[in-house]
């Protein structure tokens, strides 16, 4: 009963902690500060991780960094949540873009923008399509970290097999296609040519191939929410149209939702092509190594003639609200630590993200990285050669990880053959704007 | 009883713990979730509507939903059905004087052991669609590899088997120390009056299990409703297509996924009274047939 009413009394104060954040014109560090770390990167990332906060606090001795690998971002996202209802939401977690909106509006973070006065941040040296996605209404919300886009890998060596090109992987969806049957007609052993996870992710990046929103309200990236989707109409029904059509004919192997089972069937040879993160690069190269077999990478397939680029995926680090200001000041030191060259070139060799800095990245070039690791060179390519619009952006949702279960089971239930391309994504987008009226409600 | 008590308060004083633990653990969190069911909740708790039966009414007229309740009934009347059956059957087998039954014993109550995510781990190493060892082998036998977990059908069935396999041993112990306490002098006399193993077993072994099927019905309902969340969300996250979208994952996936948690705390009275109704049922008509010694 106490920790409620201690709750109700907290959430009263939360608007008088928005304003008092940030009051000081000057803050420094004068003694010993202990800062908290969420993120959501397991594995070997952990450790990682763990390096540059170690090499963080050699150059900061004042501050300490508890660091906590908790969960996926989801988890993260929840035990956020919980331990800031409880009065200690940790100084800094790890967040998935699509979540970006919804943080803006959650009345737990402090906006990156507003502790800046502090110590300057030197934005112009971020990649713009990086710097953009989390930029609302020209406000920096959350320090960019681990950025990736899908990317197309192939099997080399099965491409060689089958009698096409090595260095060409297909760019188009007629592409795709017209590969895909050629492989699958050519004894390798394949269980399909091609898969990727069920991940809505891929049908939003082809939406920004397209150059078309994904919701309206200029993709919800001009100030306004928006207030319904449009992943219904044409471009969204080409994609699923192509999507589903090549399962149907074999050509596409489902392999469900999870992050596991397109990669276990790519390193198996189960597939010849495999859309993943461009975070896979490492994993992926490893696993076909292992058998002998090359890998190569390629820009994710478009429609012929689609004018668009892809839209930044990946996570970023937010800066709660209601600590003392210079604890704030030392988790604002962390994260631009984080995204800085020398952080980011140590995490773009460790895994595949993108360094988020052009300047990291002329590092990386000059130190001959991509020469020897062209693959790697694949994902800025993609990446550069995106035109800026709205619709490129990636669009800006409040109930973005409905919207993603929505989407993907509407794609299944065209699997199943229980309705239509059309029908699927219409059913999902009437629900998705229901609940997209109910978030507007609530956050007015 | 009262004897023991010089003092007619001690008792109520004694029972106050156990009280002040259900407050604040049950009734308190109950009430609360009522209430909050009541609201429209903005995602990160900082706001609340007043909204009536709202979110009930969003509910009942969601054929996601409803759907979810037909998927979810099946599930529990599959897993108890199954469960209780295989259970009682390898509790016989394992009741006879075998050599190295401690071992067959210890290796059956295992899975009871792991947690649903790892239980979910190993199904899906067994059957995932990329290369499940089920699916590997089934494509050298018979040249096919049903799509176990990407047809909503058959990924019921997997997803019925795993929470089944996970609770055989917890059914598996109950019946064996039921079938151990059954006396050896009411089946003497039912060979003594001519009747075969089958007829034993019908008439005398069974009715004497009764309470234990009885409680075990209750638990493995329970347990059907509430604890295979675990491995839906490892095995198929509820699709696909919905297909194995029970109400607990439902349940989940909007108050943890899509934060709303009027309607998470809806659905949460929601599934809580019909787990309250269907135990009363149960006690209504199947508990009247139970037999206690």
């Amino acid at each position: 009963m106490k920790a409620k009413l201690l709750m109700v009394v907290l959430l009263f104060l939360l608007p008088g902690f928005l304003f008092a954040v940030g009051t000081q014109e000057k803050v420094e560090i004068t003694g010993p500060v202990t800062i908290e770390f969420w993120h959501a990167m397991g594995g070997a990332r952990i450790e990682l991780i763990q390096g540059i906060v170690d090499s963080f606090m050699k150059e900061n001795p004042d501050i300490t960094v508890n660091v906590q690998f908790t969960g996926s971002y989801n988890d993260t996202l929840n035990k956020t949540k919980a331990a800031g209802k409880a009065g200690n939401a940790p100084h800094i977690f790890h967040l998935y873009d699509i979540g970006t909106l919804g943080m803006a509006y959650s009345g737990m973070i402090t906006p990156i923008e507003d502790l800046t006065k502090w110590e300057k941040i030197d934005w112009d040296a971020f990649f713009s399509p990086v710097k953009n996605y989390y930029t609302i209404d020209g406000k920096h919300y959350s320090m960019p970290f681990n950025s990736s886009t899908p990317l197309l890998y192939y099997n080399k060596t099965f491409f060689g097999q089958a009698g096409l090109d090595p260095a060409k992987p297909p760019a188009t969806f007629a592409d795709v296609i017209a590969v895909s049957k050629k492989l699958k007609g050519s004894g390798l052993g394949l269980k399909a040519p091609i898969t990727w996870n069920l991940h809505s992710w891929y049908f939003e990046q082809f939406h920004c191939l397209m150059d078309a929103p994904l919701v309206n309200n200029n993709n919800g990236r001009k100030g306004e929410f928006p207030t319904e989707v449009l992943f219904n109409r044409e471009p969204g029904q080409k994609i699923v149209e192509w999507w589903t059509g090549m399962e149907k004919d074999g050509l596409f192997l489902d392999v469900g939702p999870g992050w596991a089972n397109h990669r276990a069937a790519f390193g198996s040879g189960e597939v010849a092509m495999v859309m993943s993160s461009t975070s896979d690069v490492n994993q992926l190269t490893g696993l076909l190594a292992e058998k002998g077999w090359e890998m190569g990478t390629g820009f994710i397939p478009k429609p012929a003639g689609a004018k668009g680029g892809v839209a930044i995926g990946g996570g970023t680090l937010w800066i709660t609200n209601g600590h003392p200001d210079e604890e704030l000041l030392a988790a604002l030191k962390l994260v631009k630590y984080i995204s800085e060259d020398d952080a980011q070139m140590k995490w773009h060799k460790g895994t595949g993200y993108f360094a988020v800095r052009k300047t990291a990245m002329k590092k990386l070039e000059a130190g001959g990285w991509f020469r020897e690791n062209p693959n790697f060179m694949t994902a800025f390519d993609q990446l550069l050669e995106s035109p800026y619009s709205v619709n490129t952006s990636g669009a800006l949702v409040g109930v973005f990880p409905e919207l993603r279960s929505l989407v993907q089971t509407a794609i299944q239930k065209v699997y199943a053959g229980d309705m239509t391309v059309k029908e699927a994504l219409d059913e999902a987008a009437a629900k998705t704007n229901v609940s997209i009226k109910e978030w507007n409600e609530l956050n007015q | 009883m009262q004897s023991y008590f010089k003092n007619k308060w001690l008792p109520y004083i004694l029972l106050i713990p156990t009280f002040i633990v259900l407050i604040v653990f049950l009734f308190y969190p109950a009430f609360e979730t009522f209430r909050l069911s009541l609201y429209k909740v903005h995602p990160f708790g900082i706001r609340k509507i007043f909204a009536g039966f709202y979110n009930f009414k969003k509910l009942f007229t969601s054929a996601d939903y409803l759907h979810s309740f037909s998927v979810s009934f099946i599930f529990s009347v599959a897993v108890v059905v199954v469960g209780l059956f295989v259970a009682l059957m390898i509790a016989l087998l394992l009741n006879q004087k075998l050599k190295g039954q401690l071992i067959y014993r210890s290796f059956l109550i295992w899975p009871y052991a792991l947690s649903p995510a790892i239980a979910g781990a190993i199904f899906r190493f067994l059957f995932n669609p990329a290369n499940g060892y089920l699916g590997y082998f089934s494509s050298l036998i018979v040249g096919f590899e049903p799509p176990w977990l990407t047809n909503s059908t058959l990924a019921l069935v997997v997803i019925t088997a795993a929470a089944t396999w996970k609770n055989l041993g917890y059914n598996i112990i109950f019946y064996l120390a039921g079938l151990q306490n059954v006396q050896k002098e009411a089946l003497e006399a039912a060979s003594i009056d001519g009747a075969g193993p089958v007829k034993r077993f019908s008439i005398v072994t069974f009715p004497l299990l009764s309470p234990i099927t009885f409680f075990l019905l209750i638990m493995n309902l329970i347990y059907s409703y509430f604890a295979s969340f675990g491995l839906i969300d490892v095995l198929t996250e509820g699709g696909p297509a919905n297909g194995t979208n029970i109400l607990i994952y439902q349940l989940y996936r909007d108050f943890f996924i899509n934060s709303k948690t009027g309607y998470a705390a809806a659905e949460s009275f929601i599934l809580f009274t019909l787990v309250v109704l269907l135990t009363l049922i149960q006690f209504k008509t199947t508990g009247k047939k139970v037999h206690y010694q």
